[in-house]
């Protein structure tokens, strides 16, 4: 599985990028693209909402399952990614890249340092 | 227990197949992806490891009257070499399984009225795969460990089981018959679960990775049980534990030309006959969604914000491009009637279509 040492990770198996200072972009995992199979519905979370870590914030849904999206920061959403609505198997193809969900605004700029690095999801994934 | 694995398990696994447990077996769930599959599947020809189903033999001179007097259709609609859909009822009219029987055509002929006093062999195969429910209803042996079945399906099927097994191709729907191949005998039928035309080949398990192997390299798609569920939705086939199973019966499920009532006997006959009398309290409907997101099993489905019923299968068709489901709802709800679906909090709308939803 593609694990970017670049980017931040939850338990969630969603992928955390620095966008701008306090700015992040959020995903899924290409582990969790995987297990999910093709995904066919992407219910991306509204721009503007504020957002706790740990919220429900949206849904992936593939032939097979359902799964839930935490927000793994606290802070606002700034932007979604628009192309989802009609080409959710984006996550499928490329999801560190054209399958991003959306991006957050960080209320604590210190947050994207407490997610777990490369190395930890790795180990959680392989473990 | 450890699930079983089918004569097929290791060319499923060389493949990277991504396997999963489906009724006690290990089986392929996804090749190249569930949607890849069924649409090639729809545009050509794909096939699927069936061997889980399992197979129970019933012969000998009374074989005919123990069917007839059990399953809910009537065997004296066909004759040797050809396969019938039918019913195992419970005596409440449950269906217990719903049932493919292949009648194989080398019983004893006299030429009187087809195997009624003679020899007859049938292949009866669940589709639940409740071998140990068939054969304890009609007796019989177990053969599942001796053969796999492979199906084999989509408009370009016959065509290319044509250039592997010539002669498997001239099974017509809904035929039975026996093939030479490579030194041994398969047993093909013209019978499918996916809405289009195509055939079954039972294969000897020593022989089974071959056939495989032959047809992929012909050009037929390996698929798993995930393109398999998503083409039977599209053609609103019944699923056992879906559309069918405990309370439920054939005629709720819209299967009542499954069921031949001027038969004197068969499981469950007096509870349908009842059932029949008053009129059933829900019947099942297909339901289209807007949009891509899935409808789910479980899922309400409401008129004017009642509940009128609720989804059994649901999903994305990746044919139509929307959500498509089925569901039992109240007796008054028919095509063309809007409804909404609530899919975990949010509603979704929908129209109660007819169905299959997508037809050859």
């Amino acid at each position: 599985m593609n694990v970017p040492a670049e980017l931040r990770y939850t338990s969630e198996h969603e992928w955390v990028g620095r966008d701008g200072d306090d700015v992040v972009r959020v995903g899924i995992t290409d582990y969790a693209q995987d297990a999910l199979g093709d995904v066919v519905y992407v219910q991306v979370p509204d721009v503007g909402a504020s957002v706790e870590a740990g919220q429900n914030f949206g849904e992936v849904e593939s032939t097979k399952s359902v799964s839930e999206i935490y927000a793994p920061v606290a802070g606002t959403v700034v932007a979604v990614n628009e192309a989802l609505t009609d080409s959710p198997a984006l996550l499928n193809d490329d999801p560190y890249g054209e399958g991003w969900i959306c991006s957050i605004r960080m209320s604590d700029p210190g947050a994207f340092e407490t997610l777990l690095d490369a190395a930890a999801y790795h180990a959680l994934i392989e473990g | 227990m450890t699930d079983r694995r089918s004569p097929l398990d290791g060319v499923h696994r060389r493949s990277g197949a991504k396997m999963a447990s489906f009724g006690g077996w290990e089986m392929p769930l996804e090749y190249a992806g569930t949607i890849a599959e069924h649409l090639a599947c729809r545009q050509r020809a794909a096939m699927f490891d069936v061997s889980h189903l399992g197979t129970v033999r019933v012969e000998g001179r009374d074989a005919y009257e123990r069917l007839q007097a059990t399953l809910t259709n009537d065997l004296g609609k066909i004759g040797p070499g050809r396969a019938q859909y039918t019913h195992l009822l419970d005596h409440d009219g449950s269906v217990l399984d719903d049932i493919i029987v292949w009648w194989h055509r080398d019983g004893q002929q006299d030429g009187s009225n087809e195997g009624r006093t003679n020899e007859q062999t049938f292949d009866v195969m669940p589709n639940a795969s409740n071998t140990a429910g068939v054969l304890d209803a009609l007796g019989g042996r177990d053969i599942t460990h001796e053969r796999a079945v492979i199906a084999v399906q989509g408009p370009a099927a016959r065509e290319l089981v044509a250039t592997v097994v010539p002669g498997a191709d001239e099974i017509r729907r809904f035929h039975v018959g026996r093939v030479e191949w490579r030194g041994s005998e398969l047993t093909v039928a013209g019978t499918g679960y996916t809405g289009e035309d195509g055939v079954e080949l039972a294969v000897p398990v020593g022989q089974a990775e071959q056939l495989w192997g032959a047809l992929a390299d012909a050009g037929v798609a390996p698929a798993g049980l995930g393109a398999r569920d998503t083409l039977r939705l599209e053609a609103a086939l019944p699923l056992h534990g879906h559309e069918l199973g405990s309370g439920i019966t054939p005629l709720q499920a819209g299967l009542s030309w499954v069921v031949a009532f001027d038969k004197p006997t068969f499981r469950g006959r007096d509870a349908l006959l009842a059932e029949r009398e008053r009129g059933v309290h829900r019947h099942l409907v297909g339901i289209a969604t807007v949009g891509r997101r899935p409808p789910r099993a479980g899922c309400e489905v409401l008129v004017g914000g009642q509940r009128v019923g609720e989804i059994t299968s649901g999903n994305y068709s990746p044919v139509l491009e929307h959500g498509i489901a089925l569901a039992f709802v109240t007796p008054e709800i028919v095509a063309p009637s809007a409804v909404d679906v609530v899919v975990r909090g949010s509603v979704l709308s929908g129209n109660v279509v007819e169905i299959p939803f997508v037809s050859r």
